[in-house]
Order: structure tokens, then C-alpha cells, then sequence
């Protein structure tokens, strides 16, 4: 189990001593139990720093946005900015150096490891609360410690973590400047890619007929676009209605805009918009999860992610995330590619 | 930006397209785009008076841009982007929609024809509305040549463009110039010596003065374009140096290590520190790394102490060499498929069970036995030799499908000569049916049968064993019907033609395609037989497909006359649709840079740059770009989109 002093102590060292300009990690949220992103720039604020099961968010996305207000504000930073990591964050870090969006330098990674457990999925702790209000949830071996108003309960860690934690492959941050926990990357609490292959079981009209049925539901609010640290594009390719106006585009084409995609959120619009989006994290989604978390009408979206991930996996024995020098998946081929179909 | 003014030609292409695709309704259904201002079909649009319709119809109607609706892009875009440029105008606003291969060949249903060509034609006709006026780039040539394979038809191709004035890089990966035909005895049907005629040619290259002879060398990276292309080259070390080499063979006398001779296919051994053959160029020795004690005077130095001309020298390293060429000939020649492969024939494990090169070498002059056939396990003279054609060809269950065309000739010539050297001795030919077309090949193998004896089986050996001193040869003669079963001293394989190792290595490095037999793609069956699909680079030889010598030489001279015609141009053009970068977008990821095959792409202060002149347009880099921030000319986003809707709609 991680102690989180030891996490505020590296902060509160890495602020006083001016080796980073600032530290984003979690501190407690205005609700209660959940933990919420900081970035602290004060050695004194390093004990508002919390370490537990609902330390969800993939902070990545806070250096995506740090390095988007530098750019905005034509600032360079002679310091480095430092950043709590899960195993997930991480990988992520490392795509975006992979895509040289900032320099391994422009970062300093406290790793976290998180061990055998992971972060929590709120439904889940609130069935099995059986609607009880919780304090606090950490995780504790095999166990998910809760505080509630009327004391500590003890559950199985397993029945509340979330499907990615359970089957993550690496819950080790491997790229780190300084890392707290053990690494357990064998761990093997639920077989990689589960909740795709019960999925998967179903026959293709059903799959179909459940897609129609989610996409149907999407509201296109971008939350999970929002949310997705590899989603950094100044515009995105699907937005029809700010796409290409640079100062090279000609007046014709400001006056002919593409629309690959409709503004209505209607069927066909979300299927493109999400297919789309799916083809573009193919082998730079390292599944934090984070899509499907924030999405408000419940999208099971990390099910796309997941099948891209396994195609790379099983085809071209890519994974995501596993070091910045390394080629990228769509960019790149090797002559001894697993896959079957290419000669 | 003012309306284009787009002209509309469709083909009947006599009854290929028009017997599937009502094309005047075609042409109708064109007119009634906004942009069209003209429109025709014609029964032959690529003949003479079809191709000045279009020229008459550009400058009376002052069109802009032009859509053919014909066959594929592949065979006659050129013609009618050059009618364009005769007319006045870029040949580059010129497209072709493709409503014969992609249309009219794939339907029967005329209504389903004719609507699909309409699309074809209408997604053509909003992709030429966006086109710009392109001019080609001019391209400086290198007026250099890299052959890689010194064999007959690398050698071949070398003096062709040498004597044409061309200055010839030969790169040979062994240690000599040579290749299969030196270590062929006669070759087939005049039965003249292949050392005779070959070492002339060896001798003539080493000689040439334009001709630069590189072996034991291997190229490792090729970058560029046709024109200007950048060989990375490895020279293994030989560590001896070939200006002191005397080949006085003391060396070879001390070296204590024994390994099989590749020359002799094993048949005999040579040392560590060794020359392949007498002829061999350059004539000097080779030290073989990986059969040496150590390169190290403390663990061995024999050969060191014993070179009286200190031509051995350890320190030797790897060295790589950078070479600028305009173009590329690839021969890299074949290899024997695997006798390990061949179950049915013992897996290459029992004893006197031959291939057909080491026959060869059984019956060369300079081989092991100097001449005499005499079988290696026992050095006697072998009575009764079976030859069994196909080992291995035409066999897509088990093994190759293909027909190594040369088996036929080349184990009627075994025979022969076998029957030549051991007249009271018989020879049994077992095959699945001959196949001599060539001038004086028939008569050949009739003389085989009829002046020679040798006796002719039709039909497939199913098993050999050894059986006491004989080799047991169960087969078929399907011509009686009986079973055979022979009682041989000998047996030899007509094993089939495979691309070598150095084949695949030398496509992987070009980037040259492969058909699915491993031979080297050419870029069209007919009319480009000696064209990679890659410009600039070409194809001689074994490498590209089973072939004889005649044939070989003839693919070397013609690979030698189009890179002559290629670099005898002072500038090259090159396509002007090429990438081009949107750098407000452009975040600098570099996953154009990895895709691009061609290394066009770099980065620039952050930003991805395009190389226009090693540019192929690909569009590899449009695809791979998550921000759309790279698009190529003429094949814009814009024009994709449109075209999408035109078949859409």
C-alpha cells in the first residue's frame, strides 16, 4: 500500500528545492469521497495531495493543456512541470513524446504504481453500499477500504475496480523519474480484452443492433473527446464547422467547407463521428478508460478502443505507450508483422 | 475563382466498355454538370482521330480541364494528359475515370453498368473541377548505375551500359564475380563450355574502364528516387589485401580449418583463408570470418606468418560506402529450392542423391574428379543414374507450383553428357512431360533419347531409399502403366528455381514488389517485363522468374537499353502532385516522416517539410496525418470529399 506522504513529500522537495515550475496531481474533491486534478505551484499546498481508489483522471490531459496555455502564450518554461502517474497516465506520456507534443525533459513523472488494485467505478461501490454515503474508498490489497457514516466497511477489491483496471496489463508506470509502489505487472487480476470478448460473443446483428441503439444515444456534447489526452488537435478533423481555415486556405475553400460529418447528432453522424475517433487512437489509446467514464448517457466507447488495441496486438504485436523512441503503429511496418494479411 | 470548363470524353473502347455501359448516355448525363461545357463519346478515344477530337475539342471550346472515361489510368492516362499538353493546357487537369476494368468488365447487367459508369465518371468530372494547372518538376540525373548481382545477367547488363558510356557499379555479395553459370559444366543445346564463355565476360568487366567491380559487398539501404538514388553499401572484409595477394597459395597450405566448399556445393572442402576458383575476380583470396580460428595472431596466425607478400591483414573492418546512382538493375539471380524440403526424395540426407548443380560439377573439367562422373560415396563409376525432372515444380500441393522452365534442358544435357562420359552406363530420365521450346532444344532432347540411349520414363518417382549399395527408385511409368523400380548407383534432382536469399534481401531494401512465388514483381506482365514497379529500377535475370542463359542475357541487354534511353535525358520530370504540408496544422508528430516510403518527409523547426523532387505522391503520409495537415496536389481532401459525394449522390 502506497503512502501517500511519500508522494506529497516528493512534490513539496521537487517545488522547494525549483526543479519544477509546478505538480499536477489529485487533491480531495468538493464531494466528499472523490478525488479531483490540482496543479499546485506552492511547496505549503503539497499536503493537499491525496493518493486513493478514485484518483480516476488521467492527468496527461492537464499537461496537454499546460503545454496548449504555453503555446497560447508564446512562453517557453525553463522548468520542467511535474505530474502524478498511474501505469495508464504514463503510457499515455509516453505517446505524446512519442508524437514529440512536449520533450521527455519538459516532464517530470512521479510514478505511481497501483499495484494489485486500481480506481473504482462509482456504480459499482454505491450498489454494493446498498446507498450508504462513503468518505473515503483506498485500496488495500485484495480490498477496497470505505469509510462511511456508519464506519469502516471491508469489499472485495475486484467487485468495484474498473474493467480496465482489472484487466490492465501494466498498472506499473515503467517511465518515471521517481516512482512509489511495487511493480506487479504480472499481475493477472481479469484476462486482457474480457469485456470484448463477451461482447464479441454476440452474433454480428446483435452487435450491430446494440451500436445503433448506443449511437443512437450520443448526445455529441465532446465530452469524451474533451477528456482524452490524445485528442490534443488544435481542430479536429470531424468539427466540419472550423475545419481547415489556415492562413494558406483559400477564400474558395473557407467558402467550401468539408463536412465529413454533420453537425445533428442523428445515427449516421455519431457512428462516423465515433468510428472516426476510434481509428484515430488505434495504437495511441493506452485505455485509461476516461471516454467511457465521463460520457453523460453511459456509451460502453471504451469497447471500440479496446478491439483497436487487440487488432494491434494480435496483428502487428503493437502496444501502445511502451517507449518514446519506438515507431507508431499506423506510421510504421515491420517485414515480420504477425499479420497474416500483409505480404 | 471563375467556373472551370471541363470537356468530357467517353470510350466505347469498341464493344468492351460499350457493350456493358450505354456511353452516350454517359456523355449526356456529363453535360448536365455544372462545370461540363462539352461532352462526347467516341468508339476509340485512344486512336488517332479519337485522340485529336479531344485536342480540336480543348481549343474550340477553351476547356480547362479534361476527363476521359476509358480504360485504367495505368495504360493510357499519358496519352491523354499529353493530348492536354498539346492543346495547350496542363496535362495534370487531364483525369481518367476508369469505366472499363472497374466497370464494364465487372458487370453483365447493362442498366448496372451504365449507372456505375455515370458515377465513375461524375466523381472524375468534381475531381478535374478542383485541379490545378501543375508543371512537371525537372529533376537532375546521376548518370551512374548500380548492378547488384554479378552473375551472367548482372555482368551482361554492366557491359551493355558500359559500353554505352555509362559509368556501372557491380556489386556482388560472394567474394567473385560468376554467379551459378561458372559452376556449370556445358551448357545446353551446343554443349560449349560455361567457363569458356563466361570467363571472357569476367575478364572484361574487371577490365572495363567504366566499370567498377565491388564483391564480398552487400547494399544495405536505398534511398531516393529515380534519377538520384542513394546506395548504402557494406564491404565485408576480405582481410587480405588484393594488390599484395600473389596467389601463391602458401596460405591455404597451413590454415588448419576444413569447411565444404560452396563453389563445389560441398562436393569438396576448402580452408578458412581460401579463392573460390582459379578465374575467380577479383583474383585474390578471402579470408572467411566466421570458418576462422579467431583473426588473432595468439589463437592461430598461420596464414599472417606465411604471406610472404603480407597481403593478410586481421585488423580488416566493415566499412560502408555511400554511393550516388540514377539507376538500378537488380539481378540477384535464383537458388536451388531445398532437396531438405523433398520428403519423397529423402530430404537431401541419402547418400548419392545429387542436385543438379553438383552434377554439374561432377562433370566440369574443373571439378572435384576433374571430368570423371564418379558417384562421391564411393568414387566409383556409377552404371545406372536416374535424373528426376520437376523435383519440386509443379507441385502446388506439396511445393512450388510454378514450372522452373530450364529442368527439361538442363537434365536432357545431364543425361547426354552422363551417357557421353560413361557410354556403357544407363541413364533414366523420369518425367512429367518435356518441354524444349527454344531454338534447337527439341532436336536436343530428341538426341538424348535416340543418339545417346538415354531411357525416358514418363511419370513420378514416389520413393528412394538407400538399399545396400544401390539407391531403390520406386516410380511409375504411366505411358505402360507398370510400376518401375530401378536399382541405381545415382540419382539426381532437376530441383526447382527459387529466388535467392539475396533476391528477397535486395526487394526488401529497394522497396520493389515480389509476385507470390518470391520472384521480383515486373511492373507490367507484357510491356514492362524488365520494369520494377519503382521507376528507375530494373529487373534482369533468374531473379525476376525461372529462366535459360539465352534468355537471361537478352533481359540484361534489355534492362541495360532502358536505363541507357533513361539517363541519356539531361533532366528527368518528375510528377508535380506531390505533398504538400498545411503547417498551421501540422503539430509535428512524425508519423509522415515514418510512413513516407520514399524519406521525402522531414522535420523543420517542428514542422513536417516535403521533398518534392523524392516525392512520389503516394499519399501514404495523407493517410497516416490525424490532422489532415498533409494532402497531395490534385488529390486533395476537397477533391476526395466531392468525389466521395459524386457516388454518393
Amino acid at each position: 500500500m502506497i503512502d501517500v506522504q511519500s508522494i506529497r513529500d516528493a512534490a513539496r522537495d521537487l517545488l522547494a528545492k525549483g526543479e519544477v515550475r509546478a505538480v499536477i496531481g489529485y487533491q480531495r474533491g468538493s464531494r466528499g469521497m472523490l478525488a479531483e486534478p490540482v496543479t499546485i505551484t506552492d511547496p505549503e499546498q503539497a499536503d493537499e495531495l491525496v493518493w486513493d481508489a478514485t484518483c480516476f483522471h488521467n492527468l496527461a490531459l492537464y499537461l496537454v493543456e499546460d503545454r496548449k496555455a504555453l503555446a497560447h502564450a508564446q512562453r517557453t518554461p525553463n522548468l520542467p512541470i511535474a505530474i502524478v502517474a498511474k501505469g495508464c497516465d504514463a503510457r499515455a506520456i509516453v505517446v505524446l513524446m512519442q508524437e514529440h507534443y512536449f520533450k521527455r525533459e519538459d516532464v517530470y513523472i512521479i510514478g505511481v504504481s497501483c499495484e494489485g488494485g486500481g480506481v473504482l467505478v462509482e456504480y459499482k461501490l454505491a450498489r454494493l453500499l446498498n446507498g450508504a454515503q462513503a468518505l473515503s474508498a483506498v485500496i488495500d490489497g485484495a480490498e477496497l477500504v470505505v469509510t462511511t457514516l456508519a464506519g469502516e466497511v471491508r469489499l472485495p477489491a475486484s467487485e468495484v475496480m474498473a474493467d480496465r483496471c482489472l484487466e490492465c496489463r501494466e498498472p506499473f508506470p515503467k517511465e518515471h523519474n521517481v516512482v512509489f509502489g511495487e511493480d506487479q505487472t504480472s499481475r493477472q487480476l481479469v484476462a486482457p480484452f474480457t469485456a470484448l470478448a463477451r461482447f464479441e460473443a454476440l452474433s454480428e446483428a446483435d452487435r450491430w443492433a446494440y451500436w445503433c441503439r448506443q449511437f443512437e444515444r450520443c448526445i455529441r456534447c465532446f465530452a469524451c473527446r474533451s477528456v482524452c489526452p490524445m485528442c490534443y488537435c488544435d481542430e479536429c478533423v470531424v468539427d466540419s464547422i472550423t475545419f481547415p481555415v489556415a492562413p494558406e486556405t483559400t477564400a474558395e475553400e473557407k467558402a467550401n467547407r468539408i463536412r465529413w460529418i454533420e453537425r445533428s447528432a442523428v445515427r449516421s453522424e455519431n457512428i462516423t463521428y465515433h468510428m472516426t475517433r476510434a481509428m484515430h487512437l488505434a495504437g495511441r489509446c493506452i485505455d485509461c478508460g476516461e471516454c467511457e467514464r465521463v460520457c453523460p448517457v453511459n456509451i460502453p466507447l471504451r469497447l471500440l478502443n479496446n478491439k483497436m488495441e487487440r487488432e494491434a496486438r494480435e496483428h502487428f504485436g503493437y502496444e501502445p505507450g511502451a517507449s518514446i523512441g519506438g515507431p507508431s503503429l499506423v506510421a510504421s511496418f515491420r517485414d515480420d508483422d504477425p499479420g497474416q494479411f500483409i505480404r | 475563382m471563375t467556373k472551370k470548363r471541363t470537356g468530357v470524353f467517353v470510350c466505347h473502347c469498341g464493344n468492351n466498355i460499350a457493350a456493358t455501359v450505354d456511353v452516350a448516355r454517359v456523355a449526356k448525363e456529363m453535360s448536365a454538370e455544372e462545370t461540363v461545357v462539352y461532352s462526347q463519346d467516341y468508339v476509340y478515344m485512344c486512336s488517332d482521330p479519337g485522340q485529336n477530337a479531344v485536342i480540336q475539342a480543348i481549343k474550340d471550346n477553351q476547356l480547362d480541364s479534361v476527363v476521359v472515361s476509358c480504360c485504367s489510368p495505368s495504360l493510357h492516362e499519358k496519352t491523354f494528359r499529353d493530348n492536354a499538353t498539346r492543346a495547350g493546357i496542363s496535362g495534370f487537369t487531364c483525369e481518367i475515370a476508369n469505366i472499363r476494368e472497374q466497370c464494364a468488365w465487372v458487370h453483365k447487367d447493362r442498366d448496372v453498368g451504365t449507372e456505375k459508369a455515370i458515377k465513375i465518371s461524375r466523381s472524375a468530372v468534381r475531381r478535374a473541377g478542383r485541379n490545378q494547372s501543375l508543371e512537371p518538376i525537372a529533376v537532375p540525373v546521376t548518370r551512374r548505375v548500380m548492378v547488384i548481382g554479378g552473375g551472367i545477367a548482372g555482368i551482361q547488363a554492366s557491359l551493355d551500359m558500359a559500353n554505352a558510356g555509362l559509368e556501372v557499379l557491380l556489386v556482388e555479395k560472394q567474394a567473385t564475380l560468376g554467379g551459378h553459370m561458372l559452376q556449370l559444366s556445358e551448357t545446353f543445346p551446343t554443349l560449349d563450355c560455361s567457363q569458356c564463355i563466361l570467363s571472357p565476360k569476367m575478364v572484361e568487366v574487371s577490365r572495363h574502364p567504366k566499370i567498377t567491380v565491388m564483391t564480398y559487398c552487400e547494399v544495405q539501404e536505398v534511398s531516393g528516387s529515380v534519377g538520384n538514388f542513394k546506395a548504402k553499401i557494406l564491404k565485408k572484409p576480405t582481410f587480405v589485401d588484393p594488390e599484395k595477394c600473389k596467389i601463391c597459395d602458401d596460405c591455404t597450405q597451413v590454415c588448419p580449418v576444413v569447411v565444404p566448399n560452396e563453389y563445389e556445393l560441398g562436393l569438396t572442402a576448402r580452408r578458412a583463408i581460401y579463392i573460390p576458383y582459379a578465374q575467380a575476380i577479383p583474383a585474390s583470396y578471402t579470408l572467411d570470418e566466421d570458418a576462422c580460428l579467431g583473426l588473432n595472431p595468439i589463437r592461430c596466425g598461420k596464414c599472417k606468418d606465411v604471406c610472404e607478400a603480407e597481403a593478410i591483414n586481421y585488423d580488416m573492418r566493415p566499412e560502408t560506402v555511400v554511393e550516388e546512382v540514377g539507376a538500378i538493375v537488380v539481378a540477384t539471380g535464383f537458388d536451388l529450392y531445398g532437396q531438405e524440403n523433398l520428403g519423397e526424395y529423402g530430404y537431401g540426407k541419402v547418400e548419392d542423391v545429387l542436385d543438379g548443380l553438383q552434377f554439374e560439377r561432377l562433370c566440369s573439367a574443373s571439378g572435384a574428379t576433374s571430368g570423371h562422373v564418379l558417384r562421391p560415396s564411393d568414387h566409383k563409376v556409377p552404371k545406372d543414374v536416374v535424373f528426376i525432372q520437376c523435383a519440386g515444380s509443379r507441385d502446388p500441393a506439396q511445393h512450388c507450383a510454378y514450372c522452373s522452365k530450364i529442368c527439361c534442358m538442363y537434365t536432357a544435357k545431364h543425361a547426354s553428357l552422363y551417357k557421353h562420359h560413361v557410354p556403357d552406363g544407363r541413364a533414366y530420365v523420369f518425367y512429367i512431360d518435356i518441354r524444349s521450346g527454344g531454338k534447337g532444344y527439341e532436336e536436343f532432347v530428341q538426341r538424348t533419347m535416340e543418339e545417346d540411349g538415354a531411357i525416358y520414363l514418363r511419370g513420378r518417382v514416389s520413393k528412394l531409399y538407400r538399399h545396400n549399395d544401390k539407391i531403390k527408385v520406386l516410380g511409375t511409368d504411366t505411358l505402360t502403366g507398370q510400376n518401375v523400380e530401378i536399382d541405381a548407383d545415382m540419382v539426381v534432382l532437376a530441383l526447382a528455381m527459387q529466388p535467392s536469399k539475396g533476391t528477397a534481401d535486395a526487394a526488401k531494401v529497394l522497396k520493389i514488389g515480389r509476385d507470390k512465388d518470391g520472384f521480383l514483381a515486373e511492373a507490367h506482365p507484357k510491356l514492362k517485363p524488365v520494369e520494377s514497379v519503382t521507376a528507375g529500377i530494373f529487373l534482369a535475370g533468374a531473379a525476376q522468374g525461372p529462366k535459360d542463359i539465352p534468355e537471361t542475357v537478352a533481359q540484361a541487354g534489355a534492362a541495360a537499353a532502358k536505363v541507357i534511353a533513361l539517363l541519356s535525358q539531361a533532366t528527368l520530370s518528375h510528377a508535380p502532385t506531390v505533398a504538400r504540408v498545411r503547417r498551421s496544422h501540422c503539430t509535428g508528430c512524425e508519423m509522415c516522416v515514418t510512413a513516407c516510403p520514399y524519406h521525402a518527409i522531414r522535420l523543420e523547426n517542428g514542422k513536417a517539410v516535403v521533398n518534392e523532387v523524392l516525392c512520389e505522391g503516394c499519399g501514404s503520409c495523407t493517410a497516416t496525418c490525424l490532422r489532415a495537415a498533409i494532402e497531395v496536389k490534385n488529390a486533395t481532401q476537397m477533391q476526395v470529399f466531392e468525389m466521395i459525394e459524386a457516388c454518393l449522390a
